[in-house]
């Protein structure tokens, strides 16, 4: 706001303003728009070109001299270059289908890089790292510059690039002739702008709309239109015919394609004078989106950083830290209830969490193909799996602030009650969310008894994803930034690790979970009472391990989560 | 074990950064009872010493032993006895200041009315009553410090440790603190902490070590460090610090109307 003030005094003051501007650069530096006057005398152009030297530097500075956090980089590398390659050769083998089937395709898929921009980053915290653009508040950049920059930056990373290779194909497989080839990369370059674009301002939306008490109220209401919204294309595959692929493929793309993504598709398939029309469009949103993206940026940094709740708390103790047994074990659990609440990054893994899954449930209701069984465990081990993931970095969500428990801690057997602390009270959570889940599911697909063996599953499943975590938690943790993952999932050059960490999460707790998910989802019902007791022994086997690697190694654990960012 | 005269002693604390000696074999000591400064300039290696003796760091090399007992080989007895409150002070921000000295407290395994109680008197004797129950992230940086001074003293450790305690800090908070430091020391109680406020150095300890470039180059009563001198000349003398003037062509631009 002030930043604001000033420039617009700056633009009022008339002649007097200039001799200021003389006087004094550093009241300048604070007028970050508003002015239309040119730059100080002094001041060259802050191209693009710095920002993506800042995040390169950024990068390497966090690699160097760090083992880990390096091979996590390389394995990042190795994927996304592997996801380039084949995504390149896919979309490039497009050619060799019919005309219509190309287009019908390619738009599909454009469409679903865009949905997985907008996403993904809201469930994966740490798979891409940008700058935090509070740094960048007291520079004297004017809000075009701001947004070069930010979206230079934003694009400065792993997956960006591989996206684009990706998205590159498409001119390899649609576009006809040399002037459709022009049209085809300017029309994927447009796509791969808007998935950059839609994505933060997604997130930094979000981010603004997490802060304030309503915002999380409608957030929490808006899950039910998300799910709701998501059923849209699953309709149309319903309504269309199932047994007939190529036919389904058209209807669905004929819908799609007037989506923003489905024109760059489309634009690049025709290279004509339509192509022209949809690329204009869609040069116009990017500018829109990043222009909105933007807006919500300034808002974001004049405004506090916290909540804003600076009134009181209530001195409440929760049911369950009353009736645990006095200490640490009762003190983790009531201190994660209260981050359950209070922490915006919390609020955003349970809306995640439960929007996926009820995306999931709801999806799988529609086909008729699978058994009422399955309809239910299938998204309630997806749930359990998710809500385990979020504890794969349990101490980098603290941060620093864990010198406070290590100054305390002095056995393994601390660290273990610690970790038992937080899967307690995320199962506390959980367990109530995935019954009401697996319930409502099961009722709509009319087979009301699959409810338990499903719960029992899933309980078993969020058992085996906790203990997981809990080893990935002291094995490869990373640093949270404190500013939600609006801006960032990662400090930069930490996204590595962070991808490496979910990945081993998800990929272990998956495995682990397949014991009793398989046999159940095919028919084995009983294995399912054995779900439970499994669960517990895997979280319990994790914690174990983890709460004695965690003691022998916990200096490097609070090194590694209390990287600034 | 108790007639160790030593609150605090380390022999050859080593720890490299890359090829960077942060500290080079350290052999600070903190007699009981004192009130200890440990004063150097930026960089001298301070936190990184405070960190490696209260256990939030790992040594490359050396011993830290604080009331006889090893830091690293025998950490539960070592960390019942000692508080502290470190550099940076990331606190949980998501907690009311009395909920983060109940969470404290019950982690430590105090009773849960005995930790209300000594919470309440913290609350009382720092002037936090009427912030208790706002979430610390919305406190000011003397709040901070006086509640992770709370937190630090609620166990009632033996050695305190405080990594700058009064950067950023108010005079009225400053008072505060010094206050409860004073009474703390006055009960038998050790408390080192770092600072390059040389003026409240010389008003509040009577133990100075004097750090430069990760090594110690003074140790001992103020007296005896200072000589008869402020203990800030003694100290410019002591890290070699001069060179008035220098730079001070290359800085021509700098006050000019012109640019």
């Amino acid at each position: 706001m002030a930043g604001r003030d000033l420039g617009m005094n700056a633009g009022e003051a008339g002649p007097a303003a200039g001799d200021r501007e003389k006087d004094a650069p550093a009241s300048a530096g604070l007028d970050m728009e508003g002015s239309r006057r040119p730059g100080t005398p002094a001041a060259t152009r802050v191209g693009p070109q710095v920002f993506v030297r800042l995040k390169l530097r950024l990068i390497a500075g966090n690699l160097r001299g760090n083992g880990v956090r390096l091979a996590g980089f390389i394995l990042t590398a190795v994927i996304a270059v592997a996801v380039a390659v084949i995504g390149f050769l896919v979309l490039a083998m497009l050619r060799m289908a019919a005309d219509e089937v190309a287009t019908d395709i390619g738009i599909v898929l454009f469409t679903v890089f865009l949905v997985g921009w907008a996403v993904v980053p809201l469930l994966a915290f740490g798979l891409d790292d940008t700058l935090d653009p509070s740094r960048l508040a007291l520079f004297p950049l004017r809000t075009g510059r701001l947004a070069a920059g930010m979206f230079a930056t934003s694009i400065t990373g792993v997956w960006p690039v591989a996206m684009l290779i990706v998205t590159f194909g498409a001119v390899v497989g649609l576009a006809v002739g040399v002037v459709g080839a022009v049209v085809g990369v300017v029309a994927v370059l447009l796509q791969f702008a808007l998935c950059i674009v839609t994505s933060r301002l997604i997130t930094t939306a979000l981010s603004g709309v997490l802060r304030t008490r309503r915002g999380r109220d409608v957030l929490a209401i808006s899950v039910v239109f998300f799910v709701l919204a998501a059923q849209l294309p699953n309709l149309l595959l319903n309504g269309g015919l199932s047994s007939h692929p190529a036919a389904m493929l058209h209807d669905v793309a004929s819908v799609l394609r007037w989506t923003p993504p489905g024109m760059a598709a489309h634009a690049a398939a025709d290279g004509g004078l339509v192509a022209v029309a949809e690329l204009a469009f869609l040069a116009v949103l990017v500018l829109v989106v990043g222009r909105l993206w933007i807006a919500a940026l300034r808002r974001a940094l004049v405004m506090p950083d916290a909540s804003t709740e600076a009134a009181s708390v209530r001195n409440s103790r929760g049911l369950l830290t009353r009736l645990l047994p006095d200490g640490p074990l009762a003190a983790v659990v009531g201190k994660e209830f209260k981050y359950a609440r209070r922490d915006p990054r919390g609020r955003v893994g349970w809306f995640a969490s439960v929007a996926v899954t009820g995306v999931m449930a709801f999806s799988l209701n529609q086909g008729d193909t699978v058994t009422g069984l399955a309809q239910a465990i299938g998204p309630a081990c997806l749930g359990a799996v998710m809500i385990g993931l979020q504890s794969s970095n349990s101490f980098g969500i603290d941060g620093r602030s864990v010198w406070m428990n290590s100054v305390v801690y002095g056995s393994g057997r601390a660290w273990r009650t610690d970790l038992a602390g937080r899967h307690l009270a995320v199962a506390v959570i959980a367990v109530p969310l995935l019954t009401t889940l697996v319930v409502v599911v099961a009722l709509l697909a009319k087979d009301p008894l699959s409810a338990l063996p499903a719960a029992l599953t899933a309980w078993g499943v969020l058992g085996a994803a906790l203990g997981v975590g809990a080893v990935t938690s002291v094995l490869v943790p990373y640093t949270v930034p404190e500013r939600l993952n609006a801006f960032t999932g990662a400090a930069p050059g930490q996204g590595g690790i962070a991808f490496a960490a979910s990945l081993i999460a998800m990929v272990g707790g998956g495995l682990l979970a397949l014991p009793i998910a398989l046999p159940v989802m095919f028919g084995l019902t009983w294995v399912s009472a054995l779900a439970v007791p499994y669960g517990l022994l895997i979280s319990w086997a994790g914690r174990h391990l983890a709460g004695d690697i965690g003691f022998r190694r916990y200096p490097e654990i609070l090194t590694a989560i209390s990287q600034g960012s | 074990m108790t007639d160790i005269a030593e609150a605090v002693r380390t022999e050859r604390l080593l720890k490299r950064f890359g090829n960077q000696v942060a500290v080079g074999g350290v052999d600070l000591v903190v007699p009981r009872g004192s009130f200890a400064g440990l004063v150097g300039p930026n960089g001298a290696g301070k936190t990184t010493t405070l960190s490696m003796v209260t256990g939030l760091l790992r040594p490359d090399g050396g011993v830290v032993r604080i009331d006889g007992l090893d830091v690293w080989r025998d950490p539960v007895a070592v960390k019942a006895r000692i508080g502290v409150l470190p550099e940076g002070l990331r606190l949980f921000e998501r907690l009311s200041g009395r909920e983060l000295l109940s969470y404290n407290g019950q982690l430590r395994g105090i009773p849960r009315a005995e930790v209300e109680q000594r919470a309440e008197d913290l609350l009382r004797i720092m002037d936090l009553a009427e912030s208790a129950d706002k979430l610390v992230v919305d406190y000011s940086t003397g709040m901070r410090k006086k509640i992770g001074l709370a937190a630090a003293l609620l166990h009632n450790p033996r050695v305190l440790f405080l990594d700058e305690p009064f950067e950023g800090v108010d005079p009225v908070s400053a008072n505060t603190l010094v206050e409860v430091l004073r009474r703390y020391t006055a009960s038998g109680a050790t408390v080192v902490f770092s600072s390059h406020v040389m003026e409240l150095v010389e008003r509040l300890c009577d133990w100075v070590s004097v750090m430069s470039r990760g090594q110690i180059v003074a140790q001992g009563p103020l007296d005896e460090v200072r000589a008869g001198r402020s203990l800030n000349e003694a100290f410019l003398g002591l890290v070699g610090a001069g060179g008035e003037g220098e730079g001070e062509e290359g800085l021509s631009w700098l006050g000019a109307t012109s640019a």
